[in-house]
């Protein structure tokens, strides 16, 4: 019985595939086949749905098998990637209330994007979503939880870019995507110390084996996946892209950043509980970030004046608050706080735009009396806390000023270096040109003949030849007396000043960094 | 009986003979559509050729298969051999299949002198093949400099940019600044031997290369073997400093050349079969540079993309920050990263040629590939849009694409070699991501603001056919790799048992018949 859980995520990626091939082809386009989508995608996440609760049922009267492995995914050597899926209660619990609450969301948007002209990508995209969402939580490998992880998020980036005519959906879309690929590397680097370490990237294994590693390898493993989690769940630092993902649709928005993938980087926790068991730093900094975010949250969110940005905060407010129970250990109650805070924000965020509709007119309340009378607390939370321009000015910048300088360097200095020599072949790039060199035009040389080379070694050659008559003038022919001292001067005057661009901080931090990267990798 | 018939078979030659007989074919067909159409049903044939060649290969022998071996210059010892294993048998089918890709890209784009670009577009299909199968040095150098010739007319007569010229001789000064290297060190291999054989100049010189690479080598001259041959491969890689020539020639040259260029990644290719297994000691005690070499490539080629406003130069950047990522793993030396950093190399042919063809639909639609004439472009071309997109998130390496399969074990093998290396490329991971998605945005997204957008016409059938066998095999290759690397796993484990210390290889591996032999001379020099 087990077998048929493979049916939980396929079945949406069928539904997908096959709205998306046909709007492909434009099979399926327009208001007219508006609703033969709606019924595909209906049916598979209801299917879903029905097969994800009968699973449940017969998993919590212990009827079923702990995992069903399909066979392998990726084979190397010693090690081996199977594809896996888990059917533990924890796992169907969440599939079962993730696959219903994305029917809901399904049937909702069915109405609400009625008319649009985006409605059979958004759909596509929604069961995509549907299918890496129920992969994720129903992996029993971390690469395939990984794979789900990724999708989803990408399904996230095209439906903030909805509307991708709008330069500011595009620009946050791109913005999400980008702060999400940091986590991303944590959670590779994760699954490749798993594999490096035990062989294996089961969660079974990784949990099993936990207690068998060494605490600090346990903790830098843990911190890896950690570094995930807070990426997707919007965690300090990342926090601000979560303000920025609600440009997309409303049940897009409901159904990512309220019911289901906003979730999903406490659920990493949650899974990977025995391995946090042995690692007390990483509980330890999941606490503080968990803390840090609450707090932030909660008090950037009481100067928030459109209804998606309050309710946004609050949702980083509460999974800030999950982390803490989870840096504390009461893993069970997160696990509940999760799936209680799953449908309630998905409820909320749905009934948003009623809401605007049923209180038009009516005054906002007030700002709260402790905020407003503190003028500089309230500034800062209507700036967020200054928490984006930080990590520009921290990380966004010194890359972008870096990449100027590297391709000051490449055009620059490495072309005209090694560039081949471009006015000697530009020459006789024409008829016209050629016979004028023929005709003994050839006035713009003011060298002498001796030692003109062309081509990349005759030039070569002349350089060489130039820098030794160079050297042989200034240094030989006027004695070293007199030209030396200015010389000098000059020589102490660019290392100055190729010392002060060292001392700018992006040099500095490169430096250090890589010096960190050397000893790192001597060790 | 059936499996000797198809060993004697001459598979290879055929593959490699038949575009270049087509391309002389086409010398006698006069009518300019006629033509088109010959040399498109040629490259059909040697796809499927190539095709045939992979099934008569045997994936569980992890030697050289298929070879043929004829005398071709006695005097100097150099023979006619041709052969493939693992690593090289899939390069075939991934050259035909470009190379049809190509020619279909470029079906309306040439006006003049259209036989002789079909035919140019032939040979160097023959020559990239040869340069695949070549098992004899002196054979390999020989089609590793006639790809220049092919090259050279495509990008000076039927570039698209103004400087079309300068780029065609900027590239060839290039490579030939590359090949010079080479020949030195194929030279010294074959003097190598000779010595080694205690026999005399010339008839004792080899330029086979399963001879050479059971023929020891001073540590010395090992050192400067792998220097040159790591030098003459690198400019075509292209590795840092010699990477100049990739973005010119993807500028001005025109499309369906810049997508074999960026989809063929002959040096790295080059890397992998010659300048490692035959400077093994070298290899181990240089592999540190080359890693960080890499790496260099890697972090530099894609702050570089994060600057460019033109696609197809910011195409050109991240191919070289790609080959920078397989550098690495290579240089790591452990299976996974080396399956990897195979399985990319054949994603190239695949990815970054679509992209770049796309890149050539639209220069040929609008022009233009820079940031400033579009803007918008997923309003009129959803389909371009989506295929853009779908190649586009296997370059980052996103899952369900064959980009993650590779990269992932890149990632897992450099993370045992090198750990700081490793997360070095993971911040390339995140920069890829930021340099394409950053491009998308400005250029697919955003308000219609030219009317020469506007106005666009979609894929036409002919486009969407070429580039739905791509998209098919990104999608099949990501949901499972095993497909791909199943076939290159034994090759793989020889030529990592090549570079371990003897000692080790008597204790711990099953040795194929070629290193039994290896390891009597050992024993026997002892």
């Amino acid at each position: 019985m087990a077998v048929y859980v493979c049916l939980i995520p396929l079945l949406p990626l069928l539904a997908a595939l096959l709205i998306g091939g046909l709007h492909f082809f434009r099979v399926l386009d327009g208001e007219t086949d508006e609703k033969i989508t709606a019924r595909i995608a209906c049916a598979a996440i209801g299917f879903s749905v029905l097969v994800a609760l009968t699973l449940l049922a017969a998993a919590l009267s212990g009827q079923l098998a702990d995992a069903y492995a399909y066979g392998n995914w990726l084979s190397s050597g010693k090690l081996s990637i199977g594809f896996k899926l888990s059917c533990a209660s924890l796992n169907l619990g969440f599939a079962a209330l993730f696959s219903l609450l994305l029917l809901v969301v399904m049937r909702f948007s069915v109405n609400y994007m009625h008319r649009e002209t985006g409605f059979h990508r958004f759909l596509f995209f929604l069961n995509l979503f549907a299918a890496a969402m129920l992969l994720l939580v129903l992996s029993g490998n971390a690469v395939f939880t990984f794979v789900g992880w990724e999708i989803a998020g990408v399904c996230s980036y095209f439906l903030i870019a909805y509307a991708y005519d709008r330069p500011i959906a595009a620009h946050n879309a791109t913005r999400a995507f980008v702060t999400n690929r940091v986590g991303d590397g944590g959670f590779i680097l994760g699954i490749c110390l798993a594999l490096a370490w035990l062989e294996n990237a089961d969660w079974q294994t990784i949990n099993a084996s936990a207690a068998d590693i060494d605490s600090g390898d346990a903790t830098l493993l843990a911190l890896s996946f950690a570094l995930a989690a807070f990426a997707k769940s919007a965690q300090i630092p990342f926090t601000p892209w979560l303000a920025r993902a609600m440009e997309g649709p409303t049940p897009s928005s409901a159904i990512f950043y309220g019911g289901a993938m906003i979730h999903a980087g406490v659920f990493l926790l949650i899974q990977l509980q025995p391995l946090f068991a042995q690692a007390p730093l990483a509980m330890l900094v999941l606490t503080v970030i968990g803390a840090l975010t609450a707090i932030y949250s909660y008090w950037v969110g009481l100067s928030q004046t459109d209804i998606k940005s309050s309710q946004i905060f609050a949702t980083s407010a509460q999974l800030g608050l999950m982390f803490v129970e989870c840096g504390l250990g009461f893993w069970t109650l997160a696990a509940w706080h999760l799936g209680a805070h799953a449908v309630v924000r998905c409820y909320l965020l749905l009934t948003a735009p009623s809401v605007l509709q049923n209180t038009q007119g009516q005054p906002i309340k007030q700002v709260a009396p402790l905020l407003a009378n503190c003028r500089w607390a309230f500034i800062a939370s209507l700036q967020r806390g200054w928490l984006e321009p930080a990590l520009d000015w921290l990380l966004v910048k010194p890359v972008i000023q870096l990449a100027k300088d590297v391709r000051y360097i490449d055009e620059r200095i490495l072309e005209s270096a090694l560039g081949a020599p471009a006015p000697a072949i530009k020459a006789i790039s024409s008829l016209a040109q050629w016979e004028e060199q023929k005709m003994g035009a050839n006035l713009d040389s003011s060298e002498d003949s001796f030692a003109q080379g062309s081509g990349l070694a005759g030039k070569l050659a002349q350089w060489t030849a130039a820098l030794l008559n160079w050297f042989e003038y200034h240094f030989i022919l006027r004695g070293i007396g007199r030209d030396s001292i200015r010389i000098g001067r000059r020589l102490g005057k660019a290392a100055n000043r190729f010392e002060l661009l060292l001392l700018q901080p992006r040099y500095l931090t490169l430096f250090v960094l890589i010096t960190l990267m050397v000893a790192l990798g001597y060790r | 009986m059936a499996r000797t018939m198809i060993d004697s078979f001459p598979i290879l030659s055929l593959c490699l003979i038949w575009p270049l007989l087509g391309a002389l074919a086409l010398l006698f067909i006069k009518h300019s559509d006629l033509a088109k159409r010959s040399a498109l049903a040629i490259a059909l044939v040697e796809l499927l050729l190539s095709v045939v060649a992979v099934n008569c290969f045997n994936p569980e022998y992890g030697g050289f298969q298929l070879q043929e071996d004829y005398p071709w210059i006695p005097g100097l010892n150099i023979r006619y051999q041709l052969g493939v294993d693992g690593i090289s048998v899939l390069f075939l089918p991934m050259t035909a299949l470009l190379s049809v890709m190509a020619l279909l890209a470029s079906w309306n784009s040439v006006q003049h002198l259209q036989r002789f670009q079909l035919a140019s577009m032939l040979v160097l299909e023959s020559v990239t093949i040869g340069v695949f199968t070549a098992l004899d040095m002196a054979l390999f150098f020989l089609f590793w400099e006639l790809t220049l010739p092919p090259i050279f007319f495509l990008i000076g007569l039927w570039g698209i940019g103004p400087e079309r010229r300068h780029a065609a001789m900027k590239y060839t000064l290039y490579m030939l600044f590359g090949g010079v290297p080479l020949l030195f060190a194929i030279i010294m291999l074959a003097i190598n031997h000779a010595q080694f054989a205690g026999g005399f100049i010339p008839q004792d010189l080899a330029f086979s290369l399963p001879v050479l690479l059971n023929t020891p080598m001073a540590g010395p001259s090992q050192n400067l073997v792998f220097l040159l041959l790591i030098l003459g491969f690198a400019v075509k890689a292209p590795l840092l400093p010699f990477h100049l020539w990739l973005p010119t020639a993807a500028i001005e040259g025109p499309a369906f050349v810049s997508a074999l260029l960026v989809g063929l990644k002959l040096g790295v290719y080059g890397i992998v079969r010659f300048a490692i297994p035959l400077a093994p000691q070298a290899a181990i005690e240089h592999r540190w540079t080359l890693a960080i070499l890499g790496a260099v490539t890697l972090i530099y080629a894609a702050l570089l993309a994060l600057q460019q406003t033109n696609l197809r130069r910011l195409l050109a950047y991240s191919s070289i920050s790609h080959v920078g990522l397989v550098i690495i793993g290579i240089a790591a030396f452990n299976l996974q990263a080396l399956q990897g950093a195979v399985m990319q190399l054949l994603n190239f042919s695949i990815v970054a040629g679509s992209l770049m063809l796309i890149a050539g639909m639209l220069q040929r639609r609008l022009g233009s590939t820079d940031m400033l004439h579009l803007g918008g472009i997923a309003k009129p071309m959803p389909r371009l849009t989506s295929l853009f997109f779908l190649f586009a998130l296997s370059s980052i390496g996103v899952p369900g694409t064959n980009g993650f399969p590779a990269e992932l074990m890149m990632i897992l093998g450099s993370l045992e070699a090198y750990p700081a290396l490793a997360m070095v490329a993971l911040l390339g991971a995140v920069l890829g991501a930021a340099y394409l998605l950053g491009f998308v945005r400005r250029a697919f997204f955003g308000p219609v603001v030219q009317d020469a957008v506007a106005r666009l016409e979609d894929l036409r059938p002919r486009e969407l056919a070429l580039l739905a066998v791509p998209a098919v095999l990104v999608l099949l290759i990501g949901f499972y790799p095993q497909w791909l690397s199943s076939r290159q796993e034994a090759s793989l484990l020889t030529w990592l048992q090549r570079l371990q210390p003897p000692v080790l290889q008597i204790t711990h591996l099953n040795p194929t018949p070629q290193l039994r032999g290896f390891v009597a001379q050992k024993g026997s020099a002892i």
